[in-house]
């Protein structure tokens, strides 16, 4: 297990260097001038000059790389040419609250889909299983932007029961001392997501169903309930743990649209607004952090594997 | 940075309050009340700088939207609803030209900076200091005016500044567009290289100078000390910091010393910003507790939902001129372009009168000319105010094309038939067959935007003239579309042909410095003409008043660019809100000293 550990450890530097690599190549390939994208109608040749002397950009390409490197290696991600704060402090200011958003949007859209995952197998082909299964669908189908302004115009214009707008403290603490504020934001992120880990969770479960172990432990006579629970649930579970393995990631990216419609400035409208406007340190310490939780996910969810399934045996991989 | 100076100050003002909506007018003078917070709602963009001398990298216009009402410039601009300045509430008691209009005599008022020290005009000094040593790194800096044009600065008295400048100007021009742009600051207390260290006269010397202006700037850019820092807490203006959060938000309290004339009456305003106008609108519906807040023009139809939630919409012209900027040096209709008649041909097929109306609602402004007929009044010449040199008419545009050789093919392509330079051929440059059609680039994410540019692409076709259109980012496209002019026009940069930006802000005194002269900081087109040039240097440094409008027709006649519509700003706020209006274009809600709550 250790030596697989440091061999995937090993690995995932590698991707993120090459992520970094491809991603600073590719920036700087974009057709257009971060001057003049920055500055605007400001874009006068003389502070054109300083902007580029500023951050470097008269220097030749691989040159600015390696300063790049060696200010990401010192902590340093560069200052944002829109925002004019360091990378390391945006992102620092807006994972959290991408963090506490995305995390509990998927940790209640899990603890809907896998329950109803598994009722769908176990009623397979019922009209439960039709219902939830159209549901889930619209769900899936919808977009998240019409959706979210869907359930603002009942709960917060309408009723006005729930704010419109997602919790405006500055730290995590702040944010959940205002937990109505986090409703519609978590329940419009969790419910889109609901519809796909339910159709892997009701696959999978229609599978472990089907067997023997199970009809073993249901011809000894175990009660369905710890059935569902002890041997489907835990058996079914694999392609659900890669899917959230995978979704880590879109947790740290932030999601755009959400954070537009509430009002709630993540990492996805940083990534955006820094795209738009060729802010290279935000694309690149956004990138690089994304790519880290890439590689983080995707190790966690192996290890997960060799929890849930004790077949899998890393050691002698 | 999308949202340029003028456009982020006057993002929350109005003028004009619509036909259906009454309340909140009236003036804040003798009503006696105190006290109540503001909220107001800023969409897209918060400030990131507090020192008011921003580097030129640093073009957000919202730290000017920050730092005006901490530290008022020397002139203030806007005067009730008129786009003029406003002697009471300016930090200057007068300004007199002398010796031939180079040389300028300022008095100030007495006031005092909020620890008791009096603003004096050493503080005037300071602020030229800083920037003779550091220019051009200054993001308001324009080469030639200030400082580059003040030969000396002398102080007679604490109360009195005398500058001399390299030669004469129009004295209104210096005063509204070069001394309007000066933030008085405290010398006393910023004089200084380093936290620790003693306040002198670092800013005598040229390397001082420097020293100073570089520990200020870093200073500025600390957002989690805007409000502890003790650099930040002297202000002459009517407010203090009171809060700065890394997510954008501040707020104000009364400067309880300010000298000025309007004591602020609000115990606190509170500024918060919303990732989108979609937010806000969500926030403006469900009854939230902002006060004041804008409101796209595709969302009009919201007001009366809003009306019922207790606010007031109302709408105010941009001090800014739309227009399509032609790039008279693209290799391919470069030479089209530079056709005079055919930027006619063009501007005539453009229906402005059913882009207002239809698209806008009839909340724009026309655009006859290169100046906004609504937000400047008293600079619109008598042909612009008639509705500009080239009404719509499709006829007379049809007519131009056949008289110089071309083929009108309506609704199709037109063609070049005539090649040559003579009187009646297409003209120098452009060869036979060569269509009519161009591309035009604009900035996107704007519904009335995309209508706007559909509705010209479509008029335009009634003479053959074939538009495409290519909506990108407002970054993307100033990334993307570089200066060309005759001694440069790099293909990667100059292969663009028309674009529209949204606007290009008009300055108090709206001369076309910058925009249509040679080499001018904003003439992406190389647009060049001695005549326009000479005619531009009239306005800035004689004192013809005449001097004015000739420039204004000439511009408006000679295309330089082509004009169209601009789309006023819609404001929403609480009803029960005085004061707000009228407020003026120029100043953009920065004065909340006198809103005050008349329930």
């Amino acid at each position: 297990m250790t030596a697989y550990l440091v061999r995937r450890i090993g690995q995932s530097v590698a991707v993120v260097i090459g992520v970094m690599i491809l991603t600073f190549v590719l920036i700087h390939m974009e057709p257009g001038s971060a001057a003049r994208a920055t500055l605007g109608t400001h874009a006068t040749a003389s502070r054109i000059a300083i902007f580029n002397s500023t951050y470097g950009l008269n220097e030749p390409l691989d040159r600015q790389f390696v300063t790049y490197l060696d200010q990401v290696v010192h902590g340093n991600l560069g200052t944002s040419y829109a925002l004019q704060q360091p990378v390391s402090s945006l992102i620092a200011q807006r994972l959290p609250r991408d963090f506490l958003l995305l995390g509990l949007s998927t940790v209640l859209a899990l603890l809907i889909a896998l329950p109803l995952g598994i009722y769908q197998a176990v009623r397979r082909n019922g009209i439960g299983d039709y219902v939830y299964t159209g549901i889930a669908f619209t769900l899936y189908s919808m977009p998240d932007f019409f959706f979210a302004i869907l359930l603002i115009a009942v709960f917060s214009v309408q009723l006005q029961i729930l704010p419109p707008e997602a919790p405006q403290a500055t730290t995590v603490a702040g944010m959940l001392a205002d937990p109505r504020a986090l409703v519609l934001p978590v329940v419009t992120l969790a419910l889109i997501s609901v519809a796909s880990y339910s159709r892997y969770m009701r696959s999978s479960a229609i599978d472990t169903l089907a067997q023997d172990y199970i009809r073993v432990t249901r011809a000894k006579g175990l009660p369905e309930r710890l059935v569902l629970s002890r041997h489907v649930l835990r058996n079914s579970l694999l392609p659900v743990v890669t899917l959230v393995g995978l979704s880590f990631p879109t947790i740290v990216a932030g999601a755009v649209i959400a954070e537009a419609v509430f009002n709630y400035p993540g990492m996805g409208l940083l990534f955006y607004q820094a795209a738009t406007s060729h802010d290279f340190p935000v694309l690149l310490g956004s990138t690089l952090v994304v790519g880290v939780a890439t590689v983080i996910g995707s190790l966690a969810a192996d290890l997960v594997y060799a929890v849930l399934d004790p077949r899998v045996r890393y050691g002698h991989a | 940075m999308r949202v340029p100076r003028w456009t982020a100050a006057v993002a929350i003002v109005v003028i004009t309050v619509l036909a259906a909506c009454s309340g909140g007018g009236g003036t804040s003078a003798g009503h006696g009340r105190t006290g109540g917070t503001v909220t107001m709602a800023w969409v897209g963009a918060s400030p990131n700088f507090i020192f008011p001398l921003a580097p030129a990298t640093n073009t957000n216009g919202y730290n000017e939207n920050l730092t005006e009402p901490l530290w008022p410039a020397l002139v203030y601009d806007g005067d009730g609803g008129k786009t003029a300045v406003n002697p009471q509430e300016s930090l200057f008691s007068s300004i007199t030209y002398s010796n031939g209009d180079k040389k300028v005599t300022i008095d100030l008022k007495h006031w005092n900076w909020s620890d008791g020290k009096p603003v004096t005009s050493r503080d005037f000094t300071f602020v030229y200091n800083l920037l003779k040593a550091n220019v051009p790194n200054w993001w308001l800096y324009v080469p030639g005016l200030f400082p580059d044009g003040v030969s000396s600065v002398t102080t007679p008295s604490a109360d009195t500044v005398v500058l001399n400048l390299t030669h004469s100007y129009n004295p209104t021009f210096y005063t509204d567009d070069v001394l309007s742009l000066v933030q008085i600051l405290p010398q006393h207390a910023w004089d200084k290289t380093s936290t620790s260290g003693p306040v002198g006269n670092d800013d005598e010397t040229t390397s001082g100078a420097k020293a100073v202006y570089a520990f200020l700037q870093k200073e500025g850019g600390q957002m989690s000390t805007f409000t502890t820092n003790p650099l930040w807490k002297v202000v002459d203006g009517p407010w203090k910091l009171a809060s700065f959060t890394s997510n954008g938000a501040w707020d104000y309290v009364p400067n309880k010393e300010y000298s000025g004339p309007d004591k602020p009456f609000l115990a606190r305003m509170n500024n918060v910003p919303y990732t989108t106008d979609t937010a806000e609108l969500n926030a403006l519906r469900s009854g939230s507790s902002i006060t004041v807040g804008t409101l796209p023009l595709n969302d009009i139809s919201q007001k009366g939902i809003l009306k019922t939630e207790g606010y007031t919409v109302a709408s105010v012209p941009f001090p800014a001129v739309a227009n399509i900027t032609l790039n008279l040096y693209n290799g391919s209709v470069g030479p089209v372009l530079s056709q005079l008649y055919i930027r006619q041909v063009l501007e005539d097929l453009i229906n402005r009168p059913q882009i207002v109306s239809k698209v806008y609602n009839g909340l724009a402004d026309p655009g006859n000319g290169p100046i906004s007929v609504q937000a400047f009044p008293s600079w619109v010449s008598p042909l612009e105010n008639s509705g500009g040199p080239y009404p719509y008419s499709p006829s007379t545009a049809t007519a131009l094309l056949k008289a110089h050789g071309w083929k009108v093919t309506p609704n199709g392509t037109t063609t070049c038939q005539r090649p040559g330079s003579g009187a009646s051929d297409c003209g120098g440059g452009i060869t036979a067959g060569q269509p009519l059609s161009f591309q035009l680039l604009y900035s996107s994410g704007t519904a009335s935007m995309d209508e706007q540019e559909a509705a010209i692409q479509s008029s335009e076709a009634q003479a053959g003239v074939k538009i495409s259109l290519r909506p990108e980012p407002y970054n993307t496209l100033a990334a993307n579309v570089g200066t060309c002019t005759a001694s440069s026009h790099p293909a990667a940069t100059c292969g663009w042909q028309l674009v529209d930006f949204g606007y290009q802000p008009n300055s108090l005194y709206p001369a076309g410095n910058g925009f249509f002269n040679t080499g001018g900081y904003n003439n992406f087109g190389g647009y060049s003409n001695p005549e326009m040039n000479d005619l531009i240097n009239a306005t800035e440094y004689g004192s013809s008043t005449s001097a004015f409008f000739t420039y204004e027709d000439y511009a408006a006649r000679q295309l330089p660019w082509l004009w169209i519509p601009l789309p006023a700003n819609i404001s929403v706020y609480k009803s029960n809100l005085q004061g707000f209006t009228p407020l003026n274009p120029l100043t953009g809600g920065l004065n909340p000293e006198v809103w005050y709550y008349s329930s």
